[in-house]
């Protein structure tokens, strides 16, 4: 009887965590933001800046935490530019990037390799 | 005289003798058949990354430090992927023999977890015949990592994750066990509308023992969600390796294509694979102390 007691409070509390299940995804809950993968108006203030504000800054802004890597500036970002991009296509022979959480977006890495290719420019 | 009565004492012997064997024979056919359970199905309480039905008996704390290095794949450069380190920590807990909870951290995703496994079969012999060992394991996960957009409304809801599994094990013989474990995954948040919210896995787990210490152990999850068209794409989650167990302590070496050491992370999220050589090499360590004594039976 006790250990039924038991069994029914652990799993109403994690029943408790079940119902707060949702069905989201980021395209549907962000529209006007996520809407598509733009690869046309790829700029380093519109595009690139953020994507590594929100994804390398955490390390890469100080060289105690960035690997002596430093993103913060333009000249720096160019300066790095080659091991970035092997970096976050996580090819073989370059350390993988980011490092605590999944491989970037498809889109974010499709916008960088455009703004590379069209000669890194700072706009 | 004499003679006589060492013959008398000899014959007396050889009917204690014969009166003895039939003893034997009452006793084995009266005593009360015992439950033999099955023990040491697997050596600790993870296959690899996955759970095994092994928990822990009411009273015993479980430590354990699992860590995932790089891709075997990042060269030389990165000691083939040693100088980059995911960790996970995480204590775990019997409560009574039949339920042990585990609180945990890891770096990826900066994620905090917490897990309860229920043991509802035990596999054994004798007065009571069962087959198999059944548990279910239940685990939550909360992401940590700040949102890559910060200036969106963010939803905390939006962090979790939930799991639920069901592990069948049987002990096939005294040096080899295998494991069923029918999984599945809920994501409250995933990036685009072809990624599935609900993940539908099918784990399946082995050990053979090699020597008294040593073991192989091998764990494969079949993810059944299609793999095609996702934002990411994702790889069913191999392992291969040992347990090593020295005294206190088992240590678990193995190369697997999965950074996540929870069922939510390598199930729905390994990003490479065996075939390009994104292997990541992997050890969880097990310590178990304990802090109440077990009630004697």
């Amino acid at each position: 009887m006790k250990r039924l007691f038991i069994s029914l409070i652990i799993f109403s509390l994690f029943s408790l965590f079940i119902v707060s299940c949702y069905y989201d995804n980021e395209e549907a809950l962000y529209p006007t933001i996520n809407s598509s993968c733009d690869t046309t108006n790829v700029t380093y203030s519109g595009t690139i800046a953020p994507i590594l504000n929100n994804s390398c800054l955490g390390c890469h802004s100080n060289p105690a935490t960035g690997g002596s890597i430093l993103l913060t500036t333009y000249a720096e970002v160019v300066a790095s530019a080659p091991r970035i991009t092997g970096s976050i296509k996580q090819l073989s022979g370059y350390s993988a990037m980011p490092k605590n959480s999944g491989k970037l977006k498809s889109c974010s890495i499709t916008q960088w390799e455009i703004w590379v290719r069209k000669g890194m420019l700072n706009n | 005289m004499r003679r006589l009565t060492l013959t008398f004492l000899l014959s007396l012997l050889a009917v204690g003798i014969f009166a003895q064997d039939d003893l034997m024979n009452i006793l084995d056919q009266n005593a009360p058949k015992e439950i033999n359970y099955t023990t040491a199905t697997f050596k600790s309480t993870r296959v690899m990354n996955g759970h095994s039905i092994e928990r822990m008996p009411a009273g015993q704390l479980d430590v354990r430090i699992s860590h995932r290095f790089g891709t075997l794949n990042s060269g030389a450069y990165n000691f083939f992927g040693l100088d980059q380190s995911n960790i996970h920590l995480s204590m775990e807990y019997g409560i009574f023999n039949w339920l042990m909870i585990g609180v945990g951290r890891g770096s990826y995703e900066k994620t905090f977890d917490g897990f309860a496994k229920f043991s509802i079969l035990r596999q054994s012999t004798g007065l009571k015949e069962m087959p198999v060992s059944l548990s279910v394991v239940t685990s939550a996960a909360l992401k940590s990592i700040k949102f890559a957009d910060q200036t969106r409304t963010n939803y905390f809801t939006s962090r979790m994750a939930y799991v639920a599994q069901i592990l069948v094990a049987r002990k096939i013989s005294e040096g080899f066990s295998i494991q069923l474990t029918p999984s599945y995954v809920h994501r409250n948040l995933v990036a685009t509308e072809l990624d599935p919210n609900d993940v539908y896995a099918i784990g399946a787990g082995a050990r053979l023992k090699l020597t008294r210490r040593i073991s192989l152990n091998g764990e494969y999850y079949y993810v059944a969600n299609p793999k095609t068209y996702l934002s990411q794409q994702i790889y069913n989650p191999l392992s291969v390796g040992f347990d090593i167990e020295t005294g206190g302590h088992v240590f678990q070496l193995f190369f697997t294509n999965s950074l996540g050491m929870i069922e939510k992370a390598f199930i729905g999220e390994t990003t490479t694979s065996w075939a390009k050589g994104g292997i990541h090499f992997g050890f969880n360590i097990s310590r178990v102390f304990t802090l109440k004594k077990p009630n004697k039976v």
